[in-house]
């Protein structure tokens, strides 16, 4: 059992089916219209697209209606932790910050280090994949060894010491959650590479001399696109998690507004003895909505790429 | 954070067309021992990756050891000599070396005690917690997701599939104390009846059959907890593949022969399901020994993710480095497991 | 067809069964426990929070952390005790005699008491033990800075113990005393682990000691066990048992106490206290503070020999700059903000748990809260504001950005961090927040790669160490190895003062003593004291006593656990304890349902949409 469910990239995609080689021809990319109509008939697809978006939205424009001054504590002179009323919506912190404007805040600040998390783990993680499915020998071997290496490695001490070594805050909360996450990644990468290169036109296109840096670039990388992005959206479930997670364990900075920064103070600051659940419940909701809604949108991509997943009878 | 989901592969990958790249076939003494050099490989890596991250750490245990107390000049130099500070780093690594492949663990700085007797007192509650967790979860969830992928689309797959979906979205910690609120404080007018923190009552007698009910009261939040969040994966992954098999002809077969709806799922199904479940259990019980961090910090149960954590905050050197050597090597010896027990009971594979 | 339904409708009864065995299970077992929940043997049991930090070893020579340390305090006897006053009072030493020239001390041993297995207590126990810590390397890890003076100690007799210093030692007689000081332990039991000593674990239960407690069982990270002694020389105490327990949680264990399963909580913090105070079945009391929190500013980082070490900004050595900066910080503010009103503004460097070290500055000394004197002091040294404010240092030409270092894992750092950041931005100085753990901020600081970084200290009743801490002979040597210095404060005057002090034997003296030397250190603005927040204590209605003394000022001494768990007695019934958190309960419920109904809902929706795509 994983230390938490953290960096699970795959958990809702249907796996790769353990041990049958990968013969089964996978998708080709469909048009980009017939993807949006198919997913567009998802309804929890739609759904999660939702959720996401609302959130996005609100981490964008967060910086027009929330200035400096309304997070800043010694700006602020709201009552301390008081339970929500008409001027504070979701009620106030410790130190009299609005708990509704915190949120959303967070929202900005959580789904940055999410995002960037996730784009370091898939790329590096893709990188590794495609060029051990592509080299195959002992290049692909000794590739496949390190990541062995990497999953053997106990994830949370290795997150922790990361982030001493780093320095503590959200730069190495992300690079923790990268080198803990890639290997994922890389393995699903990997074997989809095997399973394009095992097809005609990748053969035709190195009779026809291209390349080994072509071929990864052009013949394996738009073939695999589709379920990198897949796992990218998983990815970012998962990095939300581990954020809050490592937060939570005190390894981020206290001058930050993350959700997992609100969670960490309100159970470290006694919010659980004062029953302030204005400021315990809402953190951990939209962690719970965001995460859902990055889940909900992956498996409904993932249903549309590949229709064998869904549900059949 | 490893994957459950990429597994043991076989050792051939796809065929590869002939005569394509030069591969160097080496002839292999066995695939056993091949895969035995690898672990161990890995399990020297990993140690070397580990002891260096952690003699990286700015840290100086010295002073975070002793902080708040008086203590001399003498004093602070006997310290440092006593843990091996005065020494360079290669020559810690050597002695580091030496001592764990003698199977001595190391002495922990903090408990004045030897590694070995410290993880083996924390285990026990850690393999409880965890193993409850586990053994729950995966029943729970390849029950659930059995009859949910057999009944694909049915009302019973969506509530599945959604609760299970949505649990796992939930940061576990959080969901913790949400439990500890709801069970151990009360709801309304009744009051909460479970404990709040600890493995078991003290002012209770410490063994027979009153101090296991005690602990099995103290462990049914933390164990809950983990379950709500873990048993998700199992219900996705078996789900995926009773559905993958649902369509197989052997199974076209059995129905006509006129077996029952249960026992055509029972017997025929379910056996080829739960190949890929099976890796993935081998590869979580890696992951079990290390614990669940926030959980024990959460519920005060005294297991072995809580004594790395706060190994890492003295930093507490031969602790971190003794509980790495254990939680790589269950790591490595289960998924070697995994490969192995994969092999075997994948005919396919065998075949190979 | 028919066959297939009444085989469904059986597995469904089965899963309800099963499932209701599941939640009934549980909750059967905890009823039975629940009623089976009276403590094992007879008697009253007085249950407490452990200090957070837990017990690391129950070797008294080995040991630093406070929860071991309350547990010695428990069951081993040291030669005095102290009062609420801070005064050393006989203990196993039921008097003392001081020799003309200061240097030998001699103490008449109490006899007739007896170690927990029957033997006698003696002199030599006392004797023995000094001396181990004297003479032994590994005995001297715990406390071997206490005994660096003594130059040998005697026992002629069964009740007479003769210690000879080799400097007059005026706090001798708060060397060996419950808690902070060094336990007497038997000679008898530990005689032949002296070998070992380093490996000796000392968890053999019931422990051989004596005092007012009996450990008869520890469980590492979980809760030690002990039984009250009876005839403990200054009577028994009021429970026969006593149970400390450990939660890593706090918000856990105030959780428990609201429910009855704890009756004494040491420490909360401000939160807590807050809500405990209208928590029924419980009652709340602050003790005087016995620590003061501080920010530190880098005077200039040196070794012993002089030598500059570390990266510490230049700028700051300058005392000018280091005024300005601690008369830009409103430490009322601070008080009222972050620490609730809790406590009071610091000056003094010795906490005002212990009245007779009080100090205050004198009228033209003073430095209060004054941005304008500060920004007019900076601009007459020269330092002008640069672009966006910041001051520029006129011997480097770089701004006045310094680095300020808070403890990742402090609750209040981080708030105090927010407001020195802005009030500093008044007087045209940056300040970049840089948190980290514990052990980095101690690894910088040692190396002296530090401008300014939060601090605290707490204090027993003799200054000593907590003074000691400020002497140039904790600067580290030149490599940045050895030395234990707080904040490289260096002044040959203090040293002088310290060194007079602990010679210093009519208490009165003593104070002025340390007065001068709190005053140097006012003056010197290296310490920037920020307030001594109290000690919040938070007990069961049902047990009394567990604070104890005269309350000054809304604030009770400084309790030790030593006297709290001796003196505690069950008080008359009272009512019973709160169900506590009503609303945080019915909101969480509301939001799981939520949740599960939106698991549903989507789970409908999806039924929807699966029909079109099974067309």
């Amino acid at each position: 059992m994983t230390a938490e469910p953290t960096a699970t990239a795959s958990t809702a995609t249907a796996p790769d089916l353990p041990g049958m080689p990968p013969a089964a021809v996978p998708p080709r990319f469909t048009g980009a219209r017939r993807f949006v109509r198919a997913f567009v008939h998802r309804p929890a697809g739609l759904a999660g697209l939702g959720i996401l978006l609302l959130f996005v939205v609100l981490a964008l424009i967060a910086p027009a209606f929330i200035g400096p001054d309304q997070l800043d504590v010694t700006k602020v002179n709201g009552p301390l932790l008081h339970a929500p009323d008409g001027s504070y919506l979701l009620g106030t912190d410790q130190a009299g910050r609005s708990v509704l404007l915190m949120l959303v805040w967070g929202a900005r600040q959580s789904l940055e280090i999410g995002v960037i998390a996730t784009v370091l783990t898939v790329v590096i993680g893709s990188a590794i994949g495609i060029v051990a499915g592509h080299y195959g020998g002992i290049v692909g071997r000794a590739l496949m060894h390190v990541t062995d290496w990497f999953i053997a490695l106990p994830s949370l001490p290795l997150a922790i010491s990361l982030a001493a070594v780093l320095g503590q805050g959200s730069e190495s909360i992300t690079i923790a959650i990268a080198v803990t996450s890639w290997t994922a990644t890389a393995r699903l990468v990997r074997a989809q590479t095997l399973a394009v290169e095992a097809r005609p036109f990748v053969e035709r296109a190195r009779a026809l001399g291209a390349g080994n840096r072509q071929i990864m670039l052009r013949q394996v990388l738009p073939n695999v696109m589709p379920l990198i992005l897949v796992s990218s959206t998983l990815t970012v479930a998962s990095a939300l998690l581990s954020e809050a997670t490592l937060t939570f364990l005190g390894l981020g900075s206290p001058t930050q507004v993350t959700w997992g920064e609100m969670l960490h103070d309100a159970f470290f600051n006694g919010a659980f003895t004062a029953d302030a659940w204005w400021y315990l419940l809402p953190p951990g909701i939209a962690v719970l909505a965001v995460v859902l809604g990055f889940t909900l949108t992956g498996r409904a991509v993932e249903h549309v790429l590949d229709p064998r997943t869904e549900d059949t009878r | 954070m490893s994957s459950p989901v990429a597994v043991a592969e076989p050792t051939a990958p796809a065929p590869a067309p002939a005569s394509r790249t030069r591969r160097l076939r080496v002839p292999r003494p066995g695939y056993l021992a091949g895969k035995l050099l690898s672990a161990v490989i890995s399990f020297a890596v990993t140690l070397i990756i580990g002891f260096a991250l952690f003699n990286l750490m700015p840290s100086d245990p010295v002073r975070t050891m002793t902080r708040g107390r008086p203590v001399s000049e003498a004093q602070l130099a006997q310290l440092r000599v006593q843990l091996g500070l005065d020494q360079p780093v290669w020559r810690r690594f050597l002695t580091y070396v030496n001592d764990t492949l003698h199977g001595n663990l190391g002495y922990s700085w903090e408990f004045k005690q030897s590694v070995g007797s410290l993880i083996l007192e924390r285990v026990g509650p850690t393999l409880l917690l965890m193993g409850t967790a586990f053994a729950v979860s995966v029943l729970l969830g390849l029950w659930l997701g059995m009859r949910s992928g057999w009944r694909a689309g049915s009302l019973f797959d969506k509530v599945t599939s959604a609760t299970a979906l949505t649990l796992w979205s939930v940061p576990t910690f959080w969901l913790g104390m949400l439990l500890l609120v709801l069970f151990s404080v009360g709801i309304g007018p009744i009051h909460g009846f479970l404990p709040t923190a600890g493995m078991s009552d003290p002012t209770l007698p410490q063994s027979g059959l009153r101090h296991y009910e005690d602990v099995a009261r103290h462990l049914v939040l933390p164990a809950l907890t983990m379950v709500l969040v873990v048993y998700a994966q199992y219900v996705t992954i078996m789900r995926s593949s009773i559905i993958e098999e649902k369509g197989a002809p052997y199974l076209l077969t059995a129905r006509a022969k006129g077996l029952r709806d249960d026992v055509v799922r029972r017997r025929h199904a379910l056996p080829n399901a739960l190949l890929p479940s099976v890796t993935m259990i081998f590869l979580h019980l890696g992951g079990l020994i290390s614990g669940a961090v926030t959980v024990e910090a959460i519920f005060s149960w005294p297991g072995l993710g809580d004594l790395t954590y706060q190994a890492l905050t003295v930093p507490d050197l031969p602790v971190l480095q003794g509980t790495f050597v254990v939680f790589s090597a269950s790591v490595i010896i289960m998924n070697l497991l995994a490969d192995l027990v994969y092999r075997f009971l994948d005919p396919r594979v065998r075949a190979q | 067809m028919v066959l297939r339904d009444r085989r469904r409708l059986r597995t469904k009864l089965t899963a309800a069964g099963v499932s209701g065995l599941l939640i009934a299970g549980p909750v059967a077992l905890a009823t039975a426990a629940g009623a089976q929940a009276a403590p094992a043997g007879s008697g009253s049991t007085l249950r407490v929070a452990m200090d957070s930090s837990g017990v690391d070893t129950l070797n008294p020579f080995l040991s630093y952390y406070n929860g071991s340390f309350d547990i010695f305090g428990a069951i081993y006897p040291s030669l005095t005790e102290i009062d609420e006053n801070g005064v050393a009072k006989p203990y196993l030493a039921s008097s003392w005699k001081l020799s003309a020239d200061r240097l030998t001390w001699t103490f008449t041993i109490r006899s007739g008491l007896k170690w927990s297995d029957g033997t006698p207590i003696t002199a030599s126990d006392a004797a023995w033990t000094l001396n181990l810590i004297m003479h032994n390397k590994i005995a001297a890890t715990a406390n071997g800075a206490l005994v660096s003076n003594f130059s040998s100690v005697t026992a002629p007799d069964a009740t007479t113990l003769v210690v000879r210093t080799k400097k007059p030692q005026s706090n001798l007689t708060y060397v060996s005393i419950p808690i902070s000081g060094i336990p007497i332990v038997p000679q008898h039991v530990w005689q032949s682990h002296v070998a070992d000593l380093k490996d000796y674990k000392n968890d053999s239960y019931p422990i051989v000691g004596y005092g007012p407690w009996k450990l008869t069982d520890y469980k590492t990270d979980q809760y030690a066990k002990l039984d009250a002694n009876p005839t403990f020389f200054q009577g028994a105490p009021k429970y026969d048992h006593l149970i400390e327990q450990i939660y890593k949680e706090s918000d856990a264990a105030v959780a428990a106490l609201k429910a009855g399963q704890l009756d004494y909580i040491g420490g909360v913090n401000a939160t807590q206290f807050a809500s405990l105070q209208h928590a029924q079945g419980v009652t709340t009391a602050q003790a005087a503070g016995n620590g003061w929190t501080a920010v530190e500013v880098n005077p200039g980082a040196r070794s012993r020999s002089g030598k500059p070490i570390g990266t510490g900004n230049k700028a700051l050595t300058d005392g000018r700059v280091r005024r300005a900066i601690n008369e830009a910080i409103d430490k009322k503010t601070l008080l009222a903000k972050v620490a609730d009103g809790q406590g009071q503004v610091a000056e003094g460097y010795i906490p005002p748990a212990w009245q007779q070290w009080s100090w205050k500055p004198s009228a033209g000394q003073e430095q209060n809260y004054d941005p304008a004197a500060a920004n007019k002091l900076l601009d007459e040294a020269g330092y002008k504001k640069g672009p966006g404010g910041i001051r520029i240092d006129p011997k480097t030409h770089k701004p006045l950005s310094f680095r300020l270092g808070i403890h990742s894992d402090s609750s209040t750092d981080p708030a105090i961090a927010t407001y020195l950041v802005g009030w500093l931005k008044e007087i045209g100085i940056k300040l970049t927040i840089q948190p980290m753990s514990m052990t980095a901020l101690n690894s910088d600081l040692g190396k002296g790669d530090w401008d300014m970084l939060m601090d605290s200290w707490t204090s027993g009743p003799d200054p000593s160490s907590l003074l000691s801490i400020q002497t140039c002979g904790t600067l580290p040597d030149d490599n940045g190895e050895g030395g234990n210095t707080d904040a490289f404060f260096c002044d040959p005057r203090y040293d002088k003062l310290f060194a007079e002090q602990s010679t210093v034997f009519d208490p009165a003296q003593r104070a002025k003593v340390v007065g001068q030397m709190q005053s140097i250190l006012y003056d010197a603005d290296v310490d920037d004291l920020l307030y001594n927040s109290t000690t919040r204590i938070a007990a069961s209605s049902k047990v009394t006593g567990l604070v104890t003394g005269q309350a000054r000022n809304g604030f009770y001494p400084a309790q030790t656990t030593f006297w709290s768990y001796l003196k505690a007695a069950p008080a008359v019934r009272s009512g019973s304890s709160s169900g506590g958190g009503h609303t945080l309960v019915w909101v969480i419920v509301t939001a799981l349902l939520m949740v599960l109904a939106g698991g549903g809902g989507y789970a409908a929706g999806l039924r929807r949409g699966g029909v079109d795509d099974r067309e």
